[in-house]
């Protein structure tokens, strides 16, 4: 097994399904027999982003909203790397879904990971682009107004070629096939995965 | 006395040619010999309105194009109407029109362009109508004026020379009397032909530049163009992106897996850039930012000149980090600086900025031949081979700069964070870290103060007065001093690091008594620089900022009238 961890113990909520993600991603690497130093992963900022810090690979912790475009450019300079981002609903579809839609269109042999959330946790709970319309949020006291992106239909739209899934992040076997399989396709692949944060998902419950 | 310059202009609506018949003429004049420097106004449309080209050339170094105009051709009617006031009497202008009743101290001719044309068959030849009229006039080689114009016509060339011989032979009949004499260069000398965002490309190329990202905004978009052009040429890796945030993040990654890498673009599109500065001065990114200005603020006047973000470049980017700030006077140096913000990038592994204009950017003139020219390139400080696991990115060091590794070097594996982050790149919240992370990255502006290129001094250390500016306003100042008859009064200080300032700026301007600092912008902001920096009080400053740029005889009027 391939270590592609770092030092730093996790610093997720106990119970955060961004656990099952970091494993699926290890697995996913492992399994391709990815060597770390031919590894770049550009991690947006938020809950999802700071796990950063728990691997060792060559990584970009890049601003929010943007670790679509570093790892483009990372990958159109040079094409030998694999090259993914990891980011979540508020940085992959809100501050940067032109990022989104721009490498779908240029099928650009990147893979994403979105960890969907439902919320902006980070920043401790606000609306985000996939929040279900009417739910009261920290930003949205009075109800969301706005409809949820389903990221699946919209790409599927926009790129026919691509290879984009949604998965339940609680479906760990599930998740590290599709992490494999995205890894594996030539061309630009994202997963989803569908996630409940612990500690701000209750007000989607209300 | 044979005078040793002259200054052609052709005037006309968009779409009617004007920038091509300017720059064919200039190619002749370069195919002769002459040193030239050309100017352009254009309005931000694709037809219609009101274009110019003009080009001051001479047997000896040009530094900028003259207000005063000795030849003017209006392609169409009244295309020299709002040009009056660069008329003297020595002027000949050149247009279809009665002018029997004109009162002006100019030389006014009517010319049968439309009947002229006729005869070739294409209203769309006026332009090199007047490429005819103007290679007699100025008694050129007529082989060399055709050669070019068949170079840049290609398919149409047989149409174009058509209109060039019966426009000559019209003037060789017609207009003997009105021939201009100009002293020839003694010798041809091979030269090159460029703008200043091309030359900025070929200093990318010469420089190991291997990757740039742009969004088009003018007066920036030349560099793109160019560099775009010759991708295949030179294995360039040249993306258009769909915003300025993608541009410059996609070069701050490429720049992170070893490319030299660049974006450029105009002061809004700088804008939007801002954090990717603030990006790469934390995570130690070395790349390059070309910001080409032109008269802000928001969309304000896209296609004219200025120096308004002078200072928007120097504090671009949120909060404190290390950066370099240069500034090319002329086309020749945006080739220079171009290649040696490269390698201050990789030297110093944080932001660089090269700010020009409109002025330097979209204006051609005679350079050194680029393709000739060979750099010698500075990689800075690349680990290739690690032993161990313990690689540290960031560590501390004498002048702040850290060792970097590139992706595919095992052993070199390290996060490039936008955190803070200890040596390692993994993120520290520990304030005395912190503290200690922030104070290494600022060592290297003291690096760079050692191996940022100095500025130009002009004239002599005992001149009565020192002029300071910095950027494009340099031709015009070097032009007003060549033809002033008390030049020796003079010395001008042409600053081409703007951050960070040398110290020994203050040494070279605490040893003058009288001070003016010349800028093409409103509110003085290399005054506000160096006030920031050390004890100044300029005696005079001149201003201009009404998107055109400063001429040489108005350099002259302003020196002379304040005393
Ligand atoms: C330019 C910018 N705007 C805002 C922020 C603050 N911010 C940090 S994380 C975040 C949203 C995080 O939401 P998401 O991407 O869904 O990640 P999660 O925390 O839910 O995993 C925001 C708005 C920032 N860091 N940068
Ligand atoms: S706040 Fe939510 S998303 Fe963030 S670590 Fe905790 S459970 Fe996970
Ligand atoms: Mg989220």
């Amino acid at each position: 097994m391939i270590n592609y961890r770092s030092n730093i113990t996790p610093t997720f909520c106990p119970g955060c399904h961004n656990f099952l993600v970091y494993a699926a991603m290890q697995s996913a690497f492992n399994a391709l027999n990815l060597k770390t130093s031919d590894l770049v992963i550009n991690f947006d900022i938020g809950c999802v982003g700071n796990m950063a810090d728990f691997f060792k690979t060559y990584a970009v912790h890049t601003l929010h909203g943007r670790s679509i475009t570093t790892a483009m450019g990372e990958k159109l300079a040079n094409p030998n790397l694999t090259v993914c981002a990891i980011g979540g609903d508020g940085g992959i579809y809100g501050e940067g879904l032109n990022h989104l839609i721009a490498a779908a269109r240029a099928n650009i042999d990147i893979t994403v990971f979105v960890s969907n959330n439902f919320l902006y946790s980070l920043t401790t709970g606000q609306t985000s682009p996939t929040t279900p319309k009417g739910a009261r949020t920290k930003s949205t006291p009075l109800g969301n107004v706005s409809e949820p992106l389903n990221i699946v239909k919209v790409l599927k739209s926009v790129n026919s070629n691509i290879f984009v899934k949604s998965v339940d992040a609680k479906d760990i076997q599930e998740v590290t096939k599709n992490f494999k399989e995205a890894l594996e396709f030539k061309g630009f692949s994202i997963v989803e995965t569908r996630q409940e944060c612990v500690a701000f998902g209750k007000q989607l419950k209300a | 006395m044979t005078p040793n310059f002259s200054t052609i202009k052709i005037a006309g609506p968009a779409g009617s040619g004007i920038k091509s018949a300017g720059q064919i003429f200039s190619k002749i004049l370069i195919d002769h010999g002459f040193n030239l420097v050309d100017y352009s106004e254009y309005p931000s449309l694709v037809r219609g309105g009101h274009n110019t080209y003009q080009i001051t050339f001479s047997n000896e170094k040009v530094f900028a194009t003259h207000f005063n105009v000795d030849l003017f051709f209006s392609v169409y009617p009244n295309h020299w109407q709002s040009h009056q006031s660069e008329f003297t009497k020595s002027t000949l202008v050149f247009s279809e029109e009665d002018f029997s009743n004109i009162k002006s101290k100019a030389t006014f001719i009517n010319l049968p362009l439309k009947e002229m044309a006729d005869q070739v068959g294409s209203p769309l030849v006026i332009n090199t109508l007047c490429l005819g009229v103007a290679t007699y006039l100025y008694d050129l080689d007529v082989q060399k004026a055709k050669d070019l114009i068949c170079e840049a016509y290609q398919k149409y060339c047989e149409i174009n020379l058509n209109a060039f011989n019966i426009a000559y032979s019209y003037a060789e009949k017609n207009f003997s009397k009105f021939q201009i004499k100009i002293k020839k260069p003694k010798k041809i000398v091979k030269m090159g032909f460029n703008e200043g965002n091309e030359a900025s490309g070929w200093g990318f190329i010469k420089g190991g530049g291997s990757f740039y990202a742009a969004y088009p905004m003018t007066p920036a978009t030349g560099i793109l163009h160019f560099l775009a052009n010759k991708q295949t040429e030179f294995k360039l890796t040249v993306v258009h992106p769909e915003d300025e945030i993608a541009a410059a993040n996609m070069a701050a990654g490429a720049a992170f897996t070893g490319a030299r890498s660049a974006t450029g673009t105009s002061g809004g599109g700088f804008a939007l850039m801002n954090e990717a500065v603030s990006f790469c001065g934390i995570a130690e990114i070395g790349m390059v930012y070309y910001l080409v200005s032109r008269p802000g603020p928001a969309t304000g006047l896209p296609t004219w000149t200025s120096q308004g973000d002078l200072l928007h470049a120097i504090y671009s980017g949120h909060g404190e980090f290390p950066k370099v700030v240069l500034a090319p006077g002329d086309v020749d140096e945006s080739f220079e600086l171009s290649h040696t913000a490269l390698d201050l990038a990789a030297q110093l592994q944080t932001p660089i900025l090269v700010v020009s204009d409109k002025l330097i950017g979209e204006s051609s003139s005679s350079t050194k031949y680029f393709p000739d020219i060979e750099v010698k390139i500075n990689k800075g400080k690349i680990v290739n081979e690690i032993k161990g696991d313990d690689f540290k990115r960031y560590a501390f060091t004498k002048d702040g700069i850290s060792p970097v590794s590139f992706p595919g070097t095992p052993g070199g594996e390290f996060l490039c964070n936008s955190y803070e982050h200890n040596e390692f790149g993994f993120s520290t919240e520990d304030a005395v870290l912190s503290e200690k992370m922030f104070q290494k990255r600022m060592l290297k502006t003291k690096t760079a103060l050692k191996i940022c290129p100095k500025a130009n001094f002009f004239g002599s250390k005992k001149a009565k007065k020192l002029i300071i500016g910095w950027g494009s306003p340099k031709g015009a100042i070097l032009e007003a001093l060549k033809l002033m008859d008390n030049k020796e009064d003079f010395a001008f200080l042409q600053l081409k690091t703007l951050w960070p300032i040398n110290p020994e700026i203050q040494t070279i301007i605490n040893a003058f008594k009288e001070t003016i600092v010349i800028e093409n912008n409103g509110t003085n902001q290399l005054v506000t620089v160096l006030k920031s920096q050390f004890d100044f009080n300029p005696t005079t400053i001149i201003n201009k900022n009404d998107g055109r740029p400063f001429f040489p005889e108005e350099i002259i009027d302003l020196l002379t009238a304040k005393k």
